[in-house]
């Protein structure tokens, strides 16, 4: 058998006449944390939905655990889905709602009993099983949605951006609760989020969306150092992009002549990586922020803005002087369109 | 200082009107005199024992409250699904099928039951009490959806999909689900809808036959020959029945919590 264990393929999704994902096709290994990261609008939800039953494609197929489930109902199909507004049952109290599969497949009550316990332990909410969801704070809520669905063991855990309404404190939590659960049950766990550093941080591997298409595939380290296309690069926070004419770099109907050979049709730099006081192009300091261990400079140059930072400790220059900088071959990014 | 004074001048205009007549009733029904006089003409319980050994009335207590709480609860099997279909499905002529779940109300009650009566009565055969049950429902039924449809566009589409990942079918996640977080609105409408049926007059005027009579048509038939205390009595007990009943409902299943 292949570690394929999720197979989207030649999938299309549609609503009514609006083409939401033309053609997807798409292979999830046994047990990965994958993350579908694009802009808002850009299908994740609509994939989502498709590969958990509650959309039927327009055509294509989707396999789970080398099984076509294409036609099989939602509630038959073993997969859970934590929704992005959690979609907890607010009548029921904590310990209800996990119950709630549990009581469907006709466990004895021991037995749920058990296993409810052993679950909202997991997710640190034993002390509050009596208590109503509206009663509860929105990462305990998060944590409700997540055991509620882990319970029932399913193959596939899909999570619809998990972390976008919590704060930023608590985001971090949930992070290392997400990744501990899934090194402890192995789970195949497919998140959704619009958030480049979440994707990094989380996933094993990223899958980059945009209208509905794969822009790019890859593990977190290959999509931050190496974004194929212009439209990746830009996502992922790389902040001086520049297209490419006959060697020469080109911008607001300027040219700066390159240092060195290319073929790419764009070209990007993190700020980092933008060398200055030094190279053969000038521009005028805009302005300069201290962000703890460094300065960020924005350069205003003929081709454009620059954003380029060095070490805190470094350049006390003001703004309004002009500065030489270099945008160097180490640390370019070679991208298509 | 005076706007002060006009507020409660108002609020208490409002009171005198809105509880004016329910006193005024109490009172009269507590006559010892012969006929409904206000101020009462002396006091005594009698009016309001007489009204209980009334053949008629209590004939057609039993008749209305049958209508009530059978008529509404039917009309809320049918309400309770129309308004799901409309609040959850993007239905091709949902403001149609609005407009004509609620022409009972907005058509008038009299021709209501004049058609009733010249269509189904008289050509089809149907009985009184059938036309009045139906008659009923259909009156009860607009309110139904409406009150159940604005539970329902408050209640997320979300947690029924969420049931249906968990195992539930449909069916089951609507009984399960739905239900229970609409329960207050359902409530709320067969309150409603009880009182609504069980006061009707204009419908129910046109049907009625020997022995069949809704209390509000048997209350004013009475009152053309005999003019006296008993129907202000009964009056003012139906009245106490109305806010015993939504009090009842308040207390043991909350629903003011929600409305
Ligand atoms: N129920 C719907 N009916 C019609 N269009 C929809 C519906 N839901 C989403 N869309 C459209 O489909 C596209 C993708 O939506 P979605 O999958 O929710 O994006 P994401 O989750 O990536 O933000 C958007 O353009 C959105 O407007
Ligand atoms: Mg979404």
């Amino acid at each position: 058998m292949s570690d394929n264990f999720v197979s989207l393929q030649k999938l299309s999704l549609a609503y009514g006449q609006t083409l939401v994902v033309p053609h997807l096709d798409l292979d999830i290994r046994k047990g990965e944390l994958i993350a579908l990261l694009g802009p808002s609008g850009c299908g994740k939800t609509t994939t989502m939905r498709a590969i958990a039953g509650l959309m039927a494609p327009q055509s294509g197929h989707i396999l789970i655990d080398a099984q076509d489930v294409t036609r099989i109902p939602a509630n038959k199909r073993g997969i859970g889905l934590v929704f992005q507004s959690y979609a907890l049952f607010p009548h029921l109290s904590a310990f209800e709602n996990v119950a709630f599969g549990l009581r469907l497949k006709k466990l004895t009550n021991s037995d749920i009993t058990k296993r409810v316990d052993r679950w909202l332990e997991t997710v640190g909410l034993a002390h509050l099983a009596k208590r109503k969801p509206d009663d509860m704070s929105g990462g305990q809520q998060q944590r409700l949605a997540l055991a509620r669905s882990l319970v029932l063991e399913p193959k596939v855990l899909l999570l619809d951006e998990p972390l976008s309404n919590l704060d930023a404190r608590l985001r971090l939590d949930m992070r290392l609760e997400l990744q501990r659960v899934q090194l402890e049950t192995g789970i195949t766990m497919v998140f959704v989020t619009h958030d480049q550093a979440e994707a990094l941080a989380l996933a094993n591997r990223i899958v980059l969306m945009k209208d509905g298409k794969i822009e790019q595939l890859g593990a977190p380290d290959e999509l931050y150092n190496a974004p194929q296309t212009r439209f990746a690069a830009d996502f992922l926070g790389f902040q001086n992009i520049f297209e490419v004419e006959d060697q020469t770099i080109v911008g607001k109907g300027n040219a700066l002549p390159l240092s060195f050979q290319t073929k790419a049709r764009y070209l990007a730099w993190r700020p980092g990586a933008v060398t200055l006081e030094k190279g053969k192009y000038e521009g005028k300091i805009k302005s300069v922020s201290f962000a703890g261990e460094q300065r960020e400079f924005v350069i205003e140059a003929p081709i454009g803005q620059i954003k380029a930072t060095t070490p805190a400790a470094n350049l006390p220059r003001q703004i309004g002087e002009i500065i030489r900088f270099d945008l160097p071959s180490e640390g370019v990014c070679e991208l298509r369109e | 200082m005076n706007i002060k004074f006009a507020s409660r001048l108002i609020i208490s205009l409002t009171l005198t009107f809105l509880i004016g007549p329910f006193l005024i009733i109490i009172l009269a029904g507590l006559s010892a005199g012969d006929f409904m006089t206000f101020p009462p003409d002396g006091m005594s319980l009698k009016w309001y024992i007489k009204v209980f050994t009334v053949e008629s009335f209590r004939e057609s207590f039993w008749l209305s409250m049958l209508l009530a709480v059978f008529g509404t609860i039917c009309a809320l099997i049918l309400g309770i699904p129309a308004a799901y279909a409309i609040s959850r499905y993007d239905l091709p002529y949902s403001e149609t099928i609005k407009t004509i779940v609620a022409a009972p109300i907005i058509v008038p009650g009299i021709i209501v039951g004049l058609a009733l009566l010249r269509y189904l009565v008289v050509p089809l055969n149907f009985t009184v009490t059938l036309a009045l049950f139906m008659a009923h429902t259909a009156l009860v039924l607009p309110y139904a959806v409406r009150v159940v449809s604005s539970s329902l566009n408050n209640l997320r589409g979300d947690m029924e999909e969420a049931a249906v990942l968990l195992g539930c079918g449909r069916v089951g996640a609507f009984m399960r689900i739905v239900l229970p977080n609409i329960r207050s609105g359902v409530l709320a409408a067969f309150i409603l809808g009880f009182v609504t049926s069980f006061n009707q007059v204009p419908v129910s005027l046109f049907l009625s036959g020997p022995g069949v009579r809704t209390l509000p048509i048997d209350m004013l038939g009475y009152m053309e020959i005999t003019y006296d205390p008993s129907v202000a009595a009964l009056s003012a007990l139906l009245a106490f029945l109305s806010v015993a009943i939504v009090f009842v409902a308040e207390k043991f299943l909350g629903f003011s919590r929600y409305v």
